[in-house]
């Protein structure tokens, strides 16, 4: 194990730079971080999802059918984002409980835009269902929270093994349940 | 959780459009199969098949598994996995090479076979029949295993604990069908040839099971790696064994559903035949769709999701380290 900062770790790895040891955040494990950590362990895994699971089904297709007509996928690299056509980065949230761990997933994607590919964007924040849309600028606390959580996931995944479960309310819909409590 | 399908004619069996056509040797009409909630097809005859066939199976993720006619199970035709996890096999194997978790892993599946065949003496102990010496002899065995022993104890100890299993199937079933030894292949009796075909249906299913997790069927703890195909499945089959294949047995001979007629006999071979496999399949898939509450999951599962289930206990244990208890029948 290195001792570098996990962020330059991740800075590095996503600028190409060599790295002993490369360190990726996608966007859903920044989400999962502020969900559940037994989760993003999990996902840091090569561990399986049960496709069958309704929930899961239905999750997707909010994100796939959202906006469709008017977002473009950028793909770069450990992330992949959505913007809407004046250029600011969408992330659609599922329900209006978990407002979180969307805003802390956008506040990721404004955050390695700016740091790994030096553009400066401004999000929104969606909720389709509710047609409501919210603001969300990178200010240099969010900045900060998102570095925070960055060495916080680093801390989980590398565990040899996941956080204990805890029941949440969102255990039902989570696609790793019954693997999770098994 | 989606259904096995058993086929019993002999015919051809291929894919019509988005669906399976089953065109049968004797000229019977042809059957539509539905695909979709397929688990797995149980081919019972003689099928013939094609690659556009197995392609289709491939894509919907079904299985088909091959039941010959002396040793009922002959192989499964397993689609390819969507995904695949080197590093679940990469732990599956050094859990099977570091021998003090070996054992541990072999003791665990000893000790849960051992509890459920107990659980049904102590049913059959309450409903008349007086089983309480094999319910002595089962304790006995119980209390030997530990993972300690090498892994051929812990297959002597389950052994011997059967053994003292099967006097009580004389106690249960009537005098037709005494077991005087449990003998495999072929059968030379019913009662043999019924636990074989049973074990055999709860063995497949287990190979389903297996197959939705990332796990290598190839890679056990307590049976020898490559005893047969599959030897993950027999480790599991052992603990569901008593659960499903041996109460549908004491259900269907007790009622007198199976009956002499249902086998075909040959020198020193008794079979089931076409009639008695579907008498038996029909009520071992009525047994799967059974329901319990399950206490950690807060909701109702089916037998045939307790297989399911014990396939993602095993890889959670190998891939978090987090204890494996090994099923245990709780109701
Ligand atoms: S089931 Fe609940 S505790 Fe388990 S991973 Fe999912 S959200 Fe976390």
């Amino acid at each position: 194990m290195t001792d570098t900062d996990p962020v330059d770790r991740l800075l590095a790895t996503a600028r190409g730079e060599p790295v002993d040891e490369p360190f990726r955040v996608t966007g859903v494990m920044m989400q999962y971080y502020h969900v559940c950590k037994r989760e993003l362990w999990f996902e840091s895994r090569d561990l399986e999802i049960d496709r069958e699971n309704p929930t899961v089904v239905r999750g997707t297709r909010v994100d796939d059918t959202a906006y469709s007509d008017k977002r473009e996928n950028l793909n770069l690299g450990m992330i992949s984002l959505d913007l809407l056509d004046d250029g600011r980065v969408v992330e659609v949230k599922p329900s209006s409980t978990l407002t979180e761990p969307a805003e802390m997933q956008l506040s990721y994607y404004l955050w390695y835009l700016d740091r790994v590919a030096d553009i400066e964007r401004d999000g929104v924040l969606a909720h389709p269902r509710e047609r409501s849309r919210e603001p969300v600028e990178l200010t240099d606390e969010r900045a900060e929270e998102v570095e925070m959580a960055i060495r916080g996931i680093h801390n989980i995944v590398s565990q040899s093994s996941p956080p204990p479960a805890e029941e949440k309310p969102f255990c039902d819909s989570c696609a790793y349940h019954d693997f999770c409590w098994c | 959780m989606d259904r096995n399908y058993h086929v019993f004619s002999d015919g051809r069996l291929e894919r019509s459009d988005d669906t399976l056509r089953l065109v049968p040797e004797d000229g019977d009409d042809k059957k539509y199969i539905p695909i979709e909630n397929a688990e797995a097809f149980f081919l019972h005859g003689q099928i013939d098949f094609n690659t556009r066939l197995m392609s289709f199976l491939n894509d919907r993720t079904v299985a088909l598994h091959v039941f010959g006619w002396e040793d009922y199970y002959s192989g499964s035709v397993m689609p390819k996995r969507g995904q695949t996890s080197g590093k679940t096999v990469v732990n599956q194997v050094r859990a099977y090479e570091d021998s003090q978790h070996r054992r541990q892993l072999a003791a665990a599946i000893v000790r849960g076979s051992i509890h459920n065949m107990r659980t049904n003496a102590v049913y059959y102990n309450g409903r008349d029949h007086d089983l309480d010496d094999v319910i002595e002899d089962l304790e006995a065995a119980a209390a030997r295993v530990d993972e300690e022993l090498p892994v051929d104890e812990l297959l002597g100890t389950e052994a011997t604990a059967k053994k003292a299993y099967y006097r009580s199937f004389n106690e249960i079933l009537p005098r037709e069908f005494q077991l005087t030894q449990r003998e495999y292949n072929p059968p030379p009796n019913e009662i043999n040839s019924l636990i074989s075909f049973g074990n055999s249906l709860v063995y497949a299913n287990c190979v389903s099971a297996i197959r939705a997790t990332a796990l290598d069927p190839t890679i056990s703890y307590l049976h020898e790696p490559g005893e047969r195909r599959y030897s993950l499945s027999l480790d599991l089959a052992d603990l569901f064994k008593p659960v499903l294949a041996d109460r549908v047995l004491f259900r269907l001979v007790n009622r007198n559903q199976i009956s002499e007629t249902d086998f075909e006999t040959e020198l020193g071979s008794c079979l089931l035949n076409e009639s008695g496999r579907k008498t038996y399949t029909k009520e071992f898939e009525e047994t799967l769709e059974r329901t319990v509450e399950h206490p950690a999951l807060n909701r109702k599962v089916s037998y045939q999701y307790l297989m399911r289930l014990e396939a993602y206990k095993l890889k959670k244990h190998l891939l978090t380290g987090e204890e494996y208890d090994p099923f245990q029948r709780w109701w």
